[in-house]
């Protein structure tokens, strides 16, 4: 082993020890908060296969987040399911979906694909809405956690550790896709899509395998949050500032990079929630007023500044 | 990104552990403190329920100024003042229950409800779990409290009552008496709740019920709903809605010269100001059910009656108040009410003494079933006349006559 | 029949409006390749404008609506030239993220300046309607259509016959070309910006002549005018009229024709068909599809 890798290793463990330890010492709403951040991250870094490091601005990346978690609600409640066993189910179900909408979709380019894949997310949000017997519609559906039906609610530190893994899976997931020849062909289509099919990327299969990879993991994540809030609702499970959220982060962070997305996560969700703590009154206007900033002083993103990138050198490159 | 990222991870291992080790759990802010009750309250204080969780906060905050004004709660020999932490939920389920969890992290047992039935949810299922107790002011959708919880009170009439008491006044003051009635509702749960207990009501007694129309929670545009339902020639048509579905109904009406032989009725929408104000004249004839009227019986040593409430709330915010007000201070009377009672802010005793609860006060009884609901109180069924609300049912209550047919005005 | 003409007419009107507040953020696209997600804000602020002044001096908001235009025409460019030009070369996801926090800051400042309140302006004319036979055609609804219809083609006049209007399409098409040719790109982008928030304003105050308003209500103005942008296409002036009209029409039918609560989901089923079969909208055209990212 080299010492980079000796020196990965070591600090990955320092980290996994780090954060599995981290409930012990902290009351419960500390630990939800927590648990939010790490939803996050997993909801960023899977946004950012697609968005990220394709290029494919995915704005209904929130149907899959519903989707799952109410597969997950609906398998448990109808089918009787464990929470364990719908929680695979609805992701490759989810995964089944992102295919074949991506077929048609991701034919389209720019803007043309996000608003294609928006109105997804809001025509499935619909539907959801609709199907009442099936899902509960416009009064929610909640998912059995008690009586011996479904699977016990996981408690606080249950869900921080599932979420916990769901992170860590994610960002797993995107280290591996950006070493791997696929992560490359990815790129490639994000530069220059017509270039990369010239140069042998088969970039139908590559699009479509990015976007199933990015809902499946979108969908774990729906899905232990149906479960985690017991009740959910259409209005708040394909709610498009879940999506804007994602893309905000990845897009702070610095898109494209398996560590922009993390620091996005982190960065957004704990500053949103240090100002609604102390400005109970004020902090979406704060928030807004920070997120200006941050856009015009750090054009490229949180890390692409500590990167090769200059400070001034990148305000400068976007200016008119 | 070699050389970098090994750092990168060290210094965030580094972070992890401070972040770990720095911690410890403990109690911290007590429910009381020294001389001070605190209770905490998840609000919307933005987004799409701002408007109706800034009214609950005005409720609230009335009843703090009134109850420390009047020397505080007597707690076993001590008066305590009270005081509410409001943290915004931004009008989300998630976050609201989020939100009560880091209460129960600051020690805070005693909880004071959100605005609206999906966030009440949300927090009936952290209160439970953290042993905390609330008192819900204004989540009334019956299927919350079919769930078992039994840490969480509701001072309000569930919301099976919002169209049926509006049923049951036409049915008893109107004359002609209407034949035919059509009901129009959001998609949200409790408007399904509420528009399907006033259809069971209506066929109760005999009414043809026309179908009914859906649109979306929220919607500004009821057009569709309208010209279906107007070759029915319904007599009577009830929208169980909100603010914004509420005032397109009336507005859209007009347009499209849908007008019922005897009027309309709307649940929730009507009490607010800001339906008179946005529909003028328009607004004249139609028929709300209220949680809170003043001309409520009762009273208490707080508030006086319900005419004293609405003149002291009058003075301290130069506006009357409405239902969403006085429901919201009402649910602090009974947390009030219950700690001076349990002589004690220990949750448990809290959560026995609201069970036990059964006090007469400005907003009318409040006594609690088995299941957290207040089933002892009704609702009132108002008309507005005038650019006014006029209380016309029940006749105990009623201040004015009602005006059938309520299209006429 | 009836009932199908009076939806049919009903749609068409509501789509004009629809149209009016969507064909700015249609030209700031078009244009500068951006995407204001502040735009619904911009139609709110002329709503709350004109309810001021009706307020205050019982403005007609049909002027109301030109002194709206006019204050946000200001606004805009102001906008336009002290912050998003400075970041208009990068990728297009900083735009939308600068935008995003432009709408939090505005929707949050209308909330505390102005109220959660709902609002509406009232009229004498709003809720009065014409009979043509069976159908009723709501007045104040078709005031709206009108000016609607009316700035759309005063807009497309102005672009295609004026020296600055020709000047922000070829700055738009290709901005290095048009430096060449001495057009001045940051006045050009701004002027373009404070057009399409001067129709917004407009648009706010139309919406609060036939309806209601509140601040939460911006993003749902934004989303309707992203579909009709994409529905109608780009690069066309006439798209974002004719995605508005086709929008009305659809839902209209949809609620008549449906249970009332599947109307958006039809709209947006609409949406994707059509991108899927025309991927540049009705009338957009395809190099405006094609462009990716503004060089």
């Amino acid at each position: 082993m080299s010492r980079s890798a000796v020196a990965w290793a070591l600090g990955a463990a320092v980290v996994v020890a780090g954060m599995v330890l981290l409930p012990s010492q902290l009351y419960t709403g500390q630990v939800r908060v927590v648990t939010a951040v790490l939803m996050f991250v997993a909801l960023a870094q899977a946004w950012n296969i697609i968005g990220g490091f394709t290029g494919y601005a995915c704005f209904g990346q929130v149907a899959f987040f519903g989707i799952g978690g109410y597969a997950t609600a609906v398998l448990m409640e109808h089918a009787n399911w464990s929470f364990w066993a719908a929680l695979p189910v609805s992701a490759l179900g989810c995964a089944a979906f992102a295919t074949l909408i991506g077929l048609p979709l991701l034919r389209l380019r720019g803007h043309y694909f996000a608003i294609a894949t928006l109105g997804v997310a809001e025509g499935m949000r619909e539907v959801v809405t609709n199907l009442g017997w099936l899902t509960g519609g416009g009064a929610g559906i909640t998912v059995p956690t008690v009586g011996g039906r479904g699977t016990a609610w996981l408690g606080n530190d249950g869900f921080y550790l599932l979420f916990l893994t769901l992170a860590g899976l994610a960002v797993g997931v995107a280290t591996l896709i950006a070493r791997s020849r696929f992560g490359y062909g990815l790129r490639a289509i994000n530069q220059d899509e017509d270039a990369a099919a010239a140069a042998g990327v088969n970039t139908t299969r590559a699009k479509v395998l990015a976007l199933t990879i990015s809902a499946a993991i979108t969908a774990l994540v729906g899905s232990a949050y149906a479960f985690q809030q017991v009740t959910i609702y259409p209005q708040r499970l394909f709610d498009v500032d879940i999506t804007v959220i994602m893309i905000v982060m990845v897009v702070i962070g610095g898109a494209g990079t398996v560590l922009g997305p993390i620091v996005g996560a982190v960065g957004l969700q704990f500053v949103s929630e240090y100002l609604r703590q102390h400005y109970p009154q004020e902090h979406i206007l704060v928030l807004g007023a920070v997120i200006i900033l941050v856009v015009l002083l750090f054009p490229s993103g949180l890390t692409g500044v500590a990167g090769r990138t200059g400070l001034l050198d990148a305000i400068w490159a976007y200016r008119l | 990104m070699r050389s970098r990222a090994p750092r990168i991870l060290v210094a965030g291992a580094v972070l992890a552990l401070v972040l770990a080790g720095c911690g410890s759990k403990g109690t911290q802010n007590p429910t009381s403190t020294g001389d001070t009750v605190n209770l905490g309250a998840s609000m919307s204080l933005s987004g799409s329920l701002e408007k109706e969780g800034k009214l609950t906060q005005q409720g609230y905050d009335y009843c703090v100024s009134t109850v420390n004004a009047k020397g505080g709660i007597p707690v076993g020999g001590r008066s305590l003042r009270l005081h509410i932490d409001y943290q915004d939920d931004q009008s989300q389920p998630d976050t609201a229950g989020q939100l009560v969890d880091q209460f129960n992290d600051k020690g805070y047992k005693l909880i004071l409800g959100p605005y609206g039935s999906a966030t009440t949810g949300a927090a009936m299922a952290v209160v439970e779990r953290n042993g905390q107790v609330m008192v819900d002011s204004s989540g009334a959708d019956d299927t919350l409290f079919n769930r078992g919880y039994r840490r969480t009170f509701a001072v309000l009439s569930p919301a099976s009552v919002y169209a049926a008491s509006i049923v049951d006044a036409v049915n008893e003051l109107a004359t002609p008496k209407p034949r035919s009635i059509v009901f129009l509702s959001a998609d949200d749960g409790f408007s399904k709740t509420v528009a399907a207990a006033g259809e069971a009501r209506a066929k109760s007694l005999g009414l043809t019920v026309l179908p009914g129309q859906q649109f979306p929670a929220g919607a500004t545009d009821v057009s569709s709903a309208l010209t279906r339902i107007k070759s029915g020639k319904p007599e009577v048509i009830v929208g169980s809605v909100h603010l914004a579905e509420g005032i397109a109904i009336i507005k859209q009406a007009a347009e499209l010269a849908v007008t019922p032989t005897g009027g309309f009725a709307e649940t929730v929408a009507p009490p607010t100001p800001d339906f008179v104000t946005t529909l003028g004249t328009k607004a004249n004839g139609v028929l709300s059910s209220s949680q809170w009227v003043p001309e409520v019986k009762g009273s208490d040593a707080l508030f006086g009656t319900a005419t004293d409430y609405r003149n002291g709330f009058r003075t301290q915010f130069g506006q009357d108040p409405e239902y969403h007000n006085a429901e919201a201070t009402a649910a602090c009377l009974a947390m009030v009410l219950a700690v001076r009672n349990a002589g004690s802010t220990d949750p448990g005793k809290v959560r026995d003494a609201l069970a036990r609860l059964d006090e007469q006060s400005f907003f009318g009884a409040l006594k609690f079933n088995d299941r957290g609901e207040n089933v002892t109180k009704s609702m009132s069924v108002v008309q507005i006349q005038n650019g006014k609300l006029v209380t016309v049912w029940p006749a105990d209550q009623a201040a004015g006559r009602l005006i059938w047919p309520g299209t006429n005005g | 029949m009836t009932s199908f003409l009076q939806a049919t007419s009903y749609g068409l009107l509501q789509g004009g409006l629809l149209a009016m507040i969507a064909i700015g953020f249609s030209l700031v696209w078009g244009v500068m390749n951006v995407i204001n997600l502040s735009h619904g804000a911009y139609v709110l602020l002329g709503a709350y404008i004109a309810w001021e002044l009706h307020a205050a001096w019982g403005l007609d908001p049909l002027l109301g609506a030109v002194a709206a235009g006019l204050v946000m025409f200001g606004a805009g460019y102001a906008v336009q030239r002290s912050l998003i030009n400075q970041v208009v070369n990068a990728p297009i996801f900083l735009t939308l993220l600068l935008t995003f926090g432009l709408q939090l800051v505005l929707v949050q400042g209308m909330a505390v300046v102005f109220s959660a309140d709902y609002r509406s302006i009232a009229t004498w004319y709003a809720s009065e309607s014409l009979p043509i036979g069976d159908v009723r055609v709501p007045s104040g609804r078709l005031l709206a259509f009108g000016v609607a219809i009316l700035a759309t083609v005063v807009l497309v006049t102005f672009m295609r016959r004026t020296r600055t209007g020709l000047a922000i399409l070829a700055t738009g098409m290709d901005r290095n070309a048009a430096r060449l040719m001495g057009i001045n790109a940051r006045h050009a982008y701004a002027l373009t910006a404070g057009i399409a928030a001067a129709l917004a304003g407009a648009a706010g105050a139309l919406v609060g002549l036939v309806g209601t308003f509140s601040p939460p209500d911006a993003a749902r103005f934004t989303l309707l005018s992203f579909v009709i942008s994409v529905l109608g296409g780009l690069g066309n002036m006439y798209g974002a009229l004719l995605g508005g009209l086709v929008l009305g029409v659809v839902q209209a039918w949809a609620g008549q024709y449906l249970p009332g609560t599947w109307v958006n989901a039809v709209a947006f089923a609409v949406l994707v068909a059509v991108l899927i079969v025309r991927p540049s909208g009705l009338a957009g055209r395809a190099f405006y599809e094609a462009r990716v990212e503004a060089t």
